[in-house]
Parts: C-alpha cells; structure tokens; sequence
C-alpha cells in the first residue's frame, strides 16, 4: 500500500501509531499513542484541531459502492476520538465538534453531523444518520438532543501539544508550503 | 480457592527491586511521574500516562491487558489541568478497562471492558463489574458493587472484602510465574 501522510504543521502526532495509507492530518491536530488510522479505501483528511487519545481507530473501509477515484472520508474540526473509540466508514463526511466517547464504535454507513456525543460505549451498526446535536448513551442508547454546542477542547490542546513532545518522539510535520490562496494575501516583503 | 498459576514469558516482562513485575509491550509515558509501590503487576498493552499529571499506585495492584490509566483534566476559567491519579493497595483493573478517576482506595475491583468516567472517586473496597460504565464524576461509596451503563448501585459487599481483595491480589501475585524453560 502506497503511504502517503501528510502532517501540516502544528500537528502534534506520536511515532507509536499506526498510519497506513493516504493521510492528510491537520494543523493543531494532536494524535496519542497507540493510535491507528488506516485508509485502505481511500484518502483520510482529519481536520484541525481534533483531539484522538489511545487506541483509538479510524477505518476508511473498502467498498464496492465506493466511486472510482475513491472520496476521502473528511473528518471535521474539533472532534474528540477518546479512549479506545473505534469509527469505519466507507464514505462520507464526519461534521465538527463531535464527541466519541470511550469505547464507543461507529459502523459503516453512519453519517454523523456537527456537535454530537457518542457515549461511552456505545455501538452504532445500523444506516443512519445522525443529526446535529444528537446525544446517545446508555446502554439502551437513549437519544436526546444536545441543548447547547460542545464546548471547544482548545485549552486541552494547547496544553497537550506543549506537554507532549516533553515525552513523546513525534512526527515532523512534512508539509511545509503554504497554501496558494494565502500566500496571495500576505503581501510579500519587498527588499 | 487456589488460583492457577498463570505464567509469563520471562523475558517479556521486568522485574524491579521492589518486587514491581512491568511487560515491556506496555506504554509508559513519562516514567518518571510514576510511582508503582511495589510487587504491582503491569501486562502487556498496557498504558499509563504518566506525562500528563502523576499517577501513584499502592502495592499489589494488577493492571491487566489493553487497560488504560489516564489521569482526568478539568477546564477551569484559565486553562485546564490535568489531576494526579491515586490508586489504593490491593485494586484489581481488568482487561481494556479505560480508568480516568482521580482517585482508586483500596480494595477496589474493576471487572474487564469498564469505563471509569472522569474524575470519578472510588472509594475503599467497591466493586465495579465488567463492561460497565461510570459517568463522569461518579462517586463510589465503600462496599458497594456497581454495574450497566450507566452504571449504578446493585448491591452492596460483605464486610470481608478488604480480605478478600487481599488475598485475591496476593495469591495472584504468587501465581504469576516466568516460564520455566
């Protein structure tokens, strides 16, 4: 399998994890160790600022629905993967500020919108789709809807990407140009 | 009841001066903010993050397979921080048991495939059975036995528990053998 993984600068990630494939993770992004992520059925983008803590697994699943180029599966800003949480998906689009609570799992056509929480473990097989602010937990998975939007894990990044390379070897982030768009609004110094 | 003894590949795991027997497949983030007292079994795949706060444990505690200790944080109105997690003697945490309480007493036993939600406090000799989950901030009182998800009280222990727990980790401590090939 051809490895191709693309860390933007400010993404703290851990050597001990296992990327397989074609990976683009984002700009303050932190990844822990122990960590799998494995696109074998097409591109992974994982947003910026999300948080995924050990052992945790994120599945890009080969299918025969897939179109040919595959799609990426886009993983938003500001999802927090917790301990051991396991998400596969074929296709699709996860939204922002989700929660995956411990040991949780997300099947394969599950389409998860933006501010949702799923709880501690919690299995979800069925097709569906998720909208936004869905809360589910128990083991009976009871669902609610979130009255407020989840709470920004910004101090917790800040935190972690200050203390972690204190302890961790990490990955260089390996992507260093700039996006086109942007270098065209900063005007460039003039000598 | 005599446990089985359970044997160990000996070059697999370490042994340190205060009887502490540590598997080499585990994951020990900043050793130097962990304390393990002595004769404390850690096996494989285990990870204790100790990088991000403390983490102490008493004697004879046995972190099997796949768990994870993980000390909790809490968002105040300026930054957050991450607490140290103590754990008592003689605490039993199952196999890919995820612990993020602040604190463990003693005497405790968590079953396999548990949640222990953040900042939970468990008190002395509780009992927490498998595959259940404790939201976060749950407190455990002594001698009570939780179970489900959410998790909540069942019944309670008898008194003898702190004997039991004793035992319990002593024997399998004892039991708990290099190959002898």
């Amino acid at each position: 399998m051809a490895h191709n993984i693309k860390i933007l600068p400010g993404a703290t990630v851990c050597e001990d994890c296992t990327l397989e494939g074609d990976i683009t993770i984002g700009g303050g992004t932190v990844i822990h160790p122990r960590v799998s992520i494995i696109a074998e059925g097409g591109p992974i983008i994982i947003a910026e600022y999300c948080i995924i803590e050990e052992y945790s697994t994120i599945i890009h699943k080969k299918s025969d629905k897939q179109e040919n180029p595959p799609k990426p599966l886009f993983i938003g800003a500001h999802n927090v993967f917790e301990v051991a949480c396991k998400l596969e998906s074929i296709y699709g689009h996860v939204g922002e500020s989700n929660v995956f609570e411990c040991r949780s799992f997300v099947g394969e056509e599950v389409k998860v919108g933006s501010g949702c929480v799923i709880g501690a473990a919690c299995t979800l097989t069925a097709p569906q789709i998720l909208a936004d602010n869905t809360v589910i937990w128990g083991s009976e998975h009871h669902v609610r809807e979130a009255l407020e939007k989840q709470p920004s894990q910004l101090l917790q990044l800040d935190f972690l990407s200050k203390v972690m390379p204190n302890y961790h070897r990490l990955r260089k982030p390996n992507v260093h140009k700039r996006q086109p768009s942007r270098q065209s609004q900063e005007p460039s110094p003039k000598p | 009841m005599e446990l089985q003894d359970t044997y160990y590949n000996k070059s697999e795991y370490v042994e340190t001066a205060s009887g502490n027997k540590v598997s080499r497949q585990t994951v020990l983030c900043g050793s130097q903010n962990i304390v393990l007292h002595g004769k404390v079994i850690v096996q494989s795949d285990a990870i204790i993050r100790g990088d991000l706060a403390n983490v102490k444990t008493g004697r004879f505690c046995i972190i099997s397979k796949g768990s994870v200790i993980r000390p909790p944080f809490k968002k105040f109105s300026k930054g957050v921080a991450f607490f140290p997690l103590q754990m008592g003697d003689h605490v039993f945490v199952g196999e890919n048991t995820v612990v993020n309480a602040a604190v463990v007493g003693s005497y405790v036993y968590i079953g396999k495939n548990v949640v222990i939600g953040r900042r939970c406090v468990l008190k002395d000799c509780c009992m927490i059975e498998d595959n259940s989950v404790l939201p976060a901030e749950t407190i455990v009182p002594s001698f009570a036995r939780y179970s489900g998800s959410p998790a909540h009280l069942i019944t309670t222990l008898p008194e003898a528990m702190p004997d039991l727990m004793t035992e319990f980790t002593k024997s399998y401590y004892q039991h708990f053998l290099p190959t002898t090939a």
